[in-house]
């Protein structure tokens, strides 16, 4: 038996010709052209995004006459700033706040969490159910009976009094997102664990806790961006001066008449780096922790 | 090691589901009992009740004599080895291993030397160090077993711990976890629907079908002497072949009469069976496995009257046999059909067909008819009505 070369038979009729002899673009040439389209459209995008932040880092690096120009560096607004505005003691306070607030938010969403996704209980639904409601309800809407509250025990101008309103309003969400990882858990992981000889309790802690590394990250991230982007709660719960947060010493220092727009940039500036910082380590557990429930 | 007894336990579910009806059942010292059934029959609510996962709503669990209905899991003594494996993602093979004997307080050199015994057991000591997501799915199945015998428990659950292996690992575990009930002697439980793994495992085989236990006995007196049509036509691959058929009077015996073919039952049969009598002259139902049915041609000086002809609807080669399917006859009712293919399918539908394993140098042919010898001291039967066997 001889091998006879191949050649392809000519299209039928009735049959497409390829695209090639259209001399339209093949597959490949058109998948790299749409590649494209969605790598400028997000280049518009970034810069979009982007453009404030090197405007901020840019001013904040003049003088008002400087700004006023737009020509010339100087480094006099970061002086200024320091000068200004107990910057250590403010990022500090901020930081303790964040803290703190982020320890009771933990403790209780990934407890809640795992009796609302794995423990039976009678009106286990029900409280879930209330626990998602509070996620609706606006920060202003009850801000002011909150205040009313802790006025009423002595807990304004305390860190104390802004760590739990600051826990008891971050907690709802981070529950529901606790939750919702720990129903991804395989029921029979946990079953294990208690057939191995662990009491529910230290299920959670043994089994389920390192498990949700991820969801604790994604919690702790979210949840320290908002905190110390937040001013109102520090308005109305932290005028004290010696205790002010970051955010509300830069909202004081626009409100005064002695200081420029540059320094306002610089002190922006330094409130914003710390939750870039956070978010920039923690992004991959962000990202993995907001895609719960998300495909496979 | 010990004995377990269920008396009469049920689960009901708050919506009114019956799970498992008062199930009653005897597990001896070191013995492998395997629970099995189709999907939903209860097997696997029953094994969570005994490791008390599951809250049992009446009857009592003992263990040693100890009703535990109200001991914690932790504290009832039972290693469980789960469908999925329950592995341990974060910790290491060695840590899943020893996992239990850390919370129970075993010395650490103790729990090195158990450890690495249960590794050299299941031959996992390459991997002590690794991850469960490094493993294969037999290396995890085999990390479960250890997890399981390291603990040298009072007796071991097993929920399908084979169902997530491809075909050949299945056989060389089937055999492992055998091998090790038996050198371990460690009373054992074992769920399936697969009535293979049920057969070639157990000491005994329970049989469970709508939460109601149908049967409790030895494999081959479950693919003998089937106690009614559920586990008839549960034990068996293929499945018996049951017929509606009439028992009559013939010349000196009793004949079963199905579909124009007549077969004769040996007076031992009528013998060994008194209660048959009862049903001369009756409609019964009459069940032939594949493996009595031969073809003919193949034996020397066949009995005349266990031959019947039957035309040959498909005939399926599996190597080692074939399998024929033959019509005996047609269903009762039938589809109200309109076009002239849908009444052909219908009319393949409505055919009753008879399945032979017949010797794979049977040269019987689709479309022809074929002459298949019963063999008639194997047939089984049962009443219409409670689907019970007649006779023992």
């Amino acid at each position: 038996m001889t091998a006879a070369p191949v050649t392809p038979a000519p299209p039928g009729p009735g049959q497409p010709e390829p695209a090639a002899a259209r001399g339209g673009p093949n597959p490949r040439a058109r998948r790299r052209l749409m590649s494209g389209w969605v790598f400028f459209l997000m280049a518009v995008v970034a810069v979009v995004m982007l453009y404030p932040f090197y405007y901020l880092l840019d001013n904040a690096f003049r003088t008002q006459k400087q700004f006023d120009q737009q020509n010339g560096h100087s480094l006099s607004s970061w002086t200024q700033l320091f000068h200004q505005l107990p910057v250590g003691q403010e990022t500090l306070n901020s930081l303790l706040i964040c803290v703190a607030s982020i320890v009771i938010i933990l403790i209780v969403s990934t407890s809640a969490g795992f009796a609302f996704a794995k423990l039976r209980f009678r009106g286990s639904g029900m409280v879930f159910l209330l626990v998602v409601a509070a996620l609706m309800v606006p920060l202003q809407s009850i801000i002011i009976p909150e205040y009313v509250n802790l006025s009423k025990v002595g807990l304004i101008n305390t860190y104390l009094g802004a760590i739990l309103v600051y826990a008891a309003l971050g907690t709802p969400f981070a529950t529901f997102l606790m939750a919702t990882y720990y129903r991804g858990i395989s029921d029979d992981l946990i079953e294990a664990a208690v057939m191995d000889g662990l009491g529910y309790e230290r299920t959670f802690l043994r089994i389920a806790l390192p498990l949700s590394l991820p969801a604790i990250a994604t919690v702790a991230v979210l949840q320290f961006i908002q905190i110390w982007d937040d001013l109102l709660v520090a308005l109305l719960f932290l005028p004290n001066p010696g205790q002010r947060t970051i955010t509300f010493g830069l909202a004081a220092l626009s409100a005064g008449r002695t200081s420029t727009i540059p320094v306002l940039m610089a002190g922006s500036f330094v409130s914003a780096v710390p939750a870039i910082i956070v978010y920039l380590i923690f992004q991959r557990y962000l990202v993995r922790g907001l895609t719960l429930g998300m495909g496979k | 090691m010990s004995r377990i007894v269920l008396d009469g336990i049920t689960k009901q579910y708050p919506d009114g589901t019956t799970a498992v009806r008062s199930l009653q059942l005897d597990v001896g010292d070191g013995e492998l009992l395997v629970l099995v059934g189709p999907s939903g029959c209860g097997k696997t609510t029953a094994l969570r009740m005994i490791a008390g996962l599951e809250e049992v709503t009446s009857g009592t669990i003992l263990i040693d004599g100890r009703p535990v209905n109200d001991v914690e899991p932790r504290h009832r003594d039972i290693a469980m080895v789960f469908q999925s494996y329950a592995l341990y993602p974060h910790l290491s093979v060695f840590d899943n291993i020893a996992f239990s004997l850390k919370y129970r307080k075993v010395a650490k050199p103790e729990i090195r030397r158990r450890v690495e015994e249960a590794a050299r057991i299941l031959e996992l000591e390459e991997h002590l160090q690794r991850k469960p997501r490094q493993l294969s799915g037999g290396q995890r199945q085999r990390v479960a077993m250890g997890r399981a015998i390291v603990r040298q428990p009072r007796a071991f659950l097993m929920d399908e711990p084979l169902s997530n292996l491809d075909a050949k690992l299945r056989v060389q575990m089937r055999a492992e976890i055998a091998r090790l009930q038996r050198a371990l002697g460690v009373t054992t439980i074992y769920v399936t629907h697969d009535q293979t793994e049920a057969m070639t495992l157990g000491t005994r085989v329970a049989v469970l079908n709508r939460g109601v236990l149908q049967q409790v006995a030895p494999p081959q007196e479950l693919y003998r002497r089937p106690a009614n049509l559920f586990v008839a036509g549960f034990i068996g691959s293929p499945s018996m072949n049951l017929l509606e058929a009439r028992l009559e009077r013939g010349d000196g015996g009793a004949d079963a009469v199905f579909g124009g073919h007549r077969l004769r039952v040996p007076a031992q049969v009528m013998s060994e069976r008194p209660a048959l009598d009862g049903y001369l002259g009756r409609d019964l139902i009459l069940g032939i496995r594949p493996e009595n049915l031969e073809d003919a041609s193949l034996l020397h000086d066949p009995d005349p009257e266990s031959v019947i002809e039957l035309p040959v609807e498909l005939r399926e080669e599996l190597g080692s046999e074939v399998h024929v399917h033959c019509a005996v006859g047609e269903r009762s009712g039938g589809a109200q059909v309109e076009t002239a293919g849908a009444a052909e399918a219908a009319e393949a539908l409505r055919k009753v067909l008879l399945v032979a394993t017949m010797d794979p140098r049977t040269t019987v042919k689709e479309g022809e008819a074929a002459k298949i010898a019963v063999n008639l001291a194997a047939l089984h039967f049962f009443d219409p009505d409670t689907g019970e066997r007649i006779g023992s």
